[in-house]
């Protein structure tokens, strides 16, 4: 393959899920959260078989937003309710704030507002809130204690080859736990120098 | 030999300087961006002298092992040659 061209992106415009609590959904991002309505789509369902629609954005800082759709005259369906789960919690939207003081902020409004923290703490390299959407989706505000910077780059590859390479085993035996990472990239790392 | 690499990055300086206080580790540096933390016998780390949270406590291995983890508790980080 040709290398491909350079492609640029210029950080998130929208993310996008389903609800179908319309007014709940308004009243926490729009008067909760303090996250302005922006732009609101109404439209005929279309190709064939979709249904009616609304299609509606909340700015969440710096040119981006969160969107939802809202299916009219249609049930949720199981498979998109949240269920106490790693996996389902796994898929989530993080919003930064530019610092600590900014972080408290956010802490004291939740608080104010009556929407419970699920947890905080701090990561590696950045500190967290969470909580959660009326319709079950997990909602993160964090901000990044340091930039990242080429360490953090170099180290995340040697972590993720020595990942990937235990995966591409296909073997239970041989990729247990992530002390077979450690060790993997440990006895890669241990070569350069001795 | 048990060992360990660090990344040099401050999250994980804490590491480095348990180490440099223990008799019979040794803290080398290299490859480039790492630090070695090395015993001839074991490696023990206190989650509370380091002031880690949980989140980075339990990746604080995250750069790298020699070894084997002989126990990894809320508190304690043991490690034993391989």
């Amino acid at each position: 393959m040709s290398t491909p061209i350079s492609a640029p992106l210029n950080g998130v415009h929208h993310t996008a899920r389903p609800t179908w609590k319309l007014r709940e959904t308004i009243e926490f991002y729009r008067d909760k959260l303090g996250l302005p309505l922006v732009h609101a789509i109404s439209a005929r369902g279309w190709p064939d078989g979709h249904p009616d629609f609304l299609h509606f954005f909340f700015d969440s800082g710096n040119g981006s937003t969160i969107a939802f759709f809202y299916y009219i005259g249609t049930e949720r369906p199981d498979y998109t309710k949240p269920v106490a789960s790693h996996f389902y919690g796994a898929t989530h939207t993080a919003w930064q704030v530019q610092d600590a003081a900014d972080l408290d902020k956010w802490r004291q409004r939740l608080e104010q507002v009556g929407v419970p923290l699920r947890y905080e703490t701090r990561h590696e390299i950045i500190e967290s809130l969470y909580f959660t959407d009326p319709n079950g989706y997990p909602l993160e505000v964090t901000y990044q204690l340091r930039p990242m910077n080429q360490l953090d780059a170099d180290d995340a590859l040697r972590t993720m080859d020595a990942a990937m390479a235990l995966e591409d085993a296909r073997d239970p035996a041989v990729f247990k736990g992530i002390d077979d990472v450690w060790q993997r990239k440990g006895a890669a790392l241990l070569k350069e120098v001795v | 030999m048990p060992t360990i690499f660090v990344l040099d990055v401050p999250e994980f300086e804490p590491l480095v300087a348990q180490a440099r206080s223990q008799s019979g580790v040794t803290v080398t540096e290299g490859p480039s961006g790492y630090w070695r933390i090395a015993s001839d016998t074991e490696l023990v780390f206190g989650r509370k002298a380091l002031g880690f949270k949980p989140a980075v406590w339990y990746g604080a291995l995250t750069g790298g092992l020699v070894g084997r983890v002989a126990e990894f508790g809320r508190d304690t980080l043991r490690i034993t040659g391989a």
